[in-house]
């Protein structure tokens, strides 16, 4: 079990998330404790935007552990995954070993004799010398163990996941020239997923499951004076009942925590103190992605605004 | 606590959600870790380990509620039994009389008033002088333990008598007596009922007193088994029903079960996609894989005899659905028309059709409207008397130029012409030009060629035609028909 106080409980490692930037939800903090106590991987899934890929690399920061990332898209393989022989490496030393040829068969009688000398060599050229390790094999390299991202898993090939299984059940990968290598320190896992396609049931299984909702608004006005402490709690309030109201409405994409971040800073630039119509149409196009979108806030614009000028007053 | 973990487990099996054995274990090794103090902590490590999507965790939560609600009721309903012998001995008669309603059904204590459950104790012991059967209960332990109000003790026994008599196993409502009487037997009611017939013979005056607390017992029981009922029955009677329900032919599914059937279509088409979700294969173009031919070619001396690309392609299977929503097969056409737009929703490369007199493109349709609506609409826009001879044509306008040898195409009627000409020619150039042609046809095979039927010309040009009345056979048939479009 892993010893470290960072880690000792789900408490510990909310407090040490927070001192990091990082606010989380007591669950969030579950699902790590859980990963590192059990050995186990956390399949993060959630809307785009509300911190799945910063959890990981808080955590890396926190253990102080490297973090290994895994972009993963269409089309991934072993070899940009996983591991691949350095090729050109293993040519150039056959070129230039083949003048040492000579002198190592120096001697031997007939074909049988020569064969029988050149197996004393074992398989030189499939050694790890010649391994160039990829994101997954350098994870379970790192001495001291590490965190592992693989990000948005869901955009790789169903091939893909299926390689996966070993290193994700076993931490260890099997390389056919040389056998099994086992991790040297179990790392702390986290794969993330924003639902494009369904997991496989296999991968689910050996994952724990951590759905990373929208934050409440109390949760997210605490992000939001973590990650932008300059605003007054005035604004902060209004700001956050604003989106927390916008999400409300039928959107193509809702505004995510990463867009709340955005705004709150760009309204300090602009000096806001408070939420103004004018303000709010000027600067939309942080917190909303698609123009369809601006467009039914736009409408929603004013009623918005009154519903969250109340809210204060029914506290 | 590993107990009611299985238990719990075999409660989230019944409302459909797979838990495997290696789950199981991962769950029982959480709790360890976590521990059981924290109830929201407990709550989430579970769902962490079971529930694999937020779907499930929907299931999940509800489940938890109903399940770990009533154990924790029953444990603070020990509490409240502790804090009421404490008070007692303290003599505190209002912390007394307070407990007394706090606790669940010690209502009939409570009618008499604070402290009366001594002086109850007094008048049945004062009794059992005249009666040997009232005497053996005063010294056992089911007595003494109603009298002094042991929630605890009262609660951990009759969930002990409930497993005994195998209480998780109850499926249905009528078997709720039967368990009732089972477990009053085995907590020992059996002696009171004795000892009431004794006194009603002495005529003893303690009678009422014994009947009081013999009837809050039976109440006890029976909620207790009304709950478990409600736990146990209600995943595997809804798991029950969608079975029947799949095997039921369409047509005669009644409106009220309409939710539900939604509800399996879209579980039915969710499951087909996520098995046959677009496949990449390797193709011999684009970019070169160096690595992978370098290696292939070292053992040629490093000539590059055989090479290998990075390139792969994705199969573009396209699906063209059509399908009949004429009178005939009004009560098919719903179900037809609801898989449909489940099957568009999760293969967003299907197009589909709706005719009946005339053809036309209901794809848009579906992907803008809700399903209900969407049904309605395609019911109102193409519904009427069939012609499958003009809606081949406007398909044939629409459509036939798309059909490539990726394509499939699945088409869901009755083949009931209404002796018009059926243009058999268009659906030979459709067999020619398409992957596959299929058709699901809600008659069985015997009424196929009756009548007006054109089931049997038609079928000359299908590769593959099936009876299709139940999800069941549904579902069959598009596994099928998506498994060949690798």
């Amino acid at each position: 079990m892993d010893k470290r106080t960072e880690l000792a409980s789900a408490d510990a490692i909310e407090a040490g998330f927070a001192e990091l930037g990082y606010i989380c939800s007591p669950k969030i903090a579950t699902a790590v404790f859980l990963a590192a106590q059990l050995r186990k991987p956390v399949l993060v899934e959630g809307p785009p935007g509300v911190g799945k890929t910063e959890l990981a690399k808080t955590a890396a920061t926190l253990l102080e552990l490297p973090l290994v990332r895994l972009q993963c898209y269409e089309g991934l393989d072993e070899a940009k995954a996983l591991y691949e022989w350095k090729y050109g490496k293993q040519l150039l030393y056959t070129q230039v070993l083949k003048e040492k040829l000579g002198d190592l068969l120096d001697g031997a009688q007939g074909l049988a004799e020569s064969v029988e000398r050149l197996h004393q060599f074992g398989d030189v050229f499939y050694s790890e010398e010649f391994l160039e390790p990829r994101p997954l094999l350098q994870a379970m390299e790192q001495p001291h163990g590490a965190v592992l991202l693989i990000d948005e898993i869901d955009k790789s090939d169903h091939e893909f996941e299926s390689l996966l299984l070993e290193i994700l059940s076993d931490y260890q990968v099997s390389i056919p020239e040389i056998g099994t290598i086992k991790a040297k320190s179990t790392p702390l896992v986290f794969l993330t997923s924003n639902n494009t396609r369904d997991i496989s049931d296999a991968l689910k299984r050996r994952c724990l499951h951590l759905h990373i909702p929208f934050p409440s608004i109390d949760l997210e006005e605490r992000i939001l004076a973590s990650r932008v402490p300059e605003v007054q709690d005035s604004l902060r309030q209004q700001l956050v009942a604003f989106v927390h109201a916008v999400r409300e409405l039928d959107l193509k994409k809702q505004p995510a925590v990463s867009e709340t971040i955005d705004w709150a800073r760009s309204l300090l630039l602009l000096h806001a103190t408070e939420l103004e119509p004018e303000l709010l149409q000027s600067t939309l196009n942080v917190l909303l992605k698609f123009e369809q979108d601006i467009e039914t806030t736009e409408a929603e614009l004013v009623s918005l605004l009154r519903s969250i000028k109340q809210a204060p007053d029914n506290h | 606590m590993q107990s009611s973990l299985l238990r719990f487990i075999e409660i989230l099996r019944s409302h459909a959600l797979p838990v495997s054995p290696a789950e199981t274990l991962d769950a029982a090794a959480a709790m360890e870790v976590v521990g059981y103090s924290d109830r929201a902590m407990l709550r989430d490590t579970l769902a962490m380990t079971l529930a694999k999507s937020d779907r499930e965790e929907h299931t999940f939560l509800y489940c938890f509620d109903q399940f770990f609600d009533q154990q924790a009721a029953d444990f603070s309903a020990a509490d409240a039994a502790n804090e009421d012998n404490d008070s007692a001995q303290t003599g505190a008669d209002a912390a007394a009389t307070e407990s007394n309603e706090a606790a669940p059904g010690g209502s009939g204590a409570g009618q008499a008033g604070a402290g009366s459950a001594v002086d109850d104790a007094a008048e049945l012991a004062a009794a059992a002088d005249g009666s040997p059967a009232l005497k053996e209960l005063l010294e056992g332990e089911l007595l003494p333990a109603l009298l002094e109000n042991q929630r605890g003790t009262l609660s951990t026994a009759m969930r002990r008598a409930g497993q005994e008599a195998g209480l998780s196993k109850i499926r249905l409502f009528t078997q709720k007596g039967q368990y009732t009487r089972r477990i009053l037997d085995s907590l020992g009611e059996d002696l009171i009922r004795d000892a009431v017939i004794e006194l009603e013979r002495l005529e003893s005056p303690a009678i009422d007193t014994l009947r009081r607390y013999r009837d809050v017992l039976r109440e006890q029981v029976r909620d207790f088994v009304e709950q478990q009922y409600l736990m146990n029955a209600e995943g595997h009677n809804s798991a029950f029903m969608d079975d029947i329900l799949s095997k039921t032919r369409l047509s005669n599914i009644d409106r009220r079960h309409r939710e539900r059937v939604q509800e399996q279509v879209r579980r039915m088409a969710r499951r087909l996609a996520s098995r046959h979700s677009a496949r990449r294969r390797p193709v011999k173009r684009g970019q070169l894989n160096m690595g992978k031919t370098l290696r292939g070619g070292m053992a040629h001396d490093g000539i590059l005899f055989k090479t290998h690309w990075r390139s792969r392609k994705r199969d573009k299977a396209q699906i063209l659905a059509i399908c009949d929503v004429s009178g005939s097969v009004a009560a098919y056409a719903s179900f037809l028309l609801m898989f449909l737009y489940s099957l568009q929703d999760v293969l967003p490369r299907t197009r589909s059709f709706a005719f009946s007199s005339h053809l036309g493109e209901i794809s848009d349709l579906f992907k803008e409207e809700p399903l209900e609506r969407a049904i309605e609409l395609a019911n109102w826009r193409y519904g009427g008397a069939t012609d499958y001879g003009s809606s081949f044509r406007d398909f044939a306008r629409l459509a036939l130029d798309d059909i490539n040898s990726s394509t499939s195409v699945i088409i869901l009627g009755d083949a009931r012409n209404n002796r018009g000409d059926p243009e058999l020619e268009i659906m030979q150039s459709i067999y020619q030009r398409s992957k596959q042609v299929i058709w699901l046809n809600p008659e069985s095979r015997r009424a196929w060629g009756t009548g007006d039927s054109e089931m049997l010309r038609y079928q000359t040009a299908c590769h593959y035609c099936a009876p299709c009345s139940n999800l069941q056979q549904l579902e069959r048939v598009v596994d099928q028909l998506l498994k060949s479009l690798r």
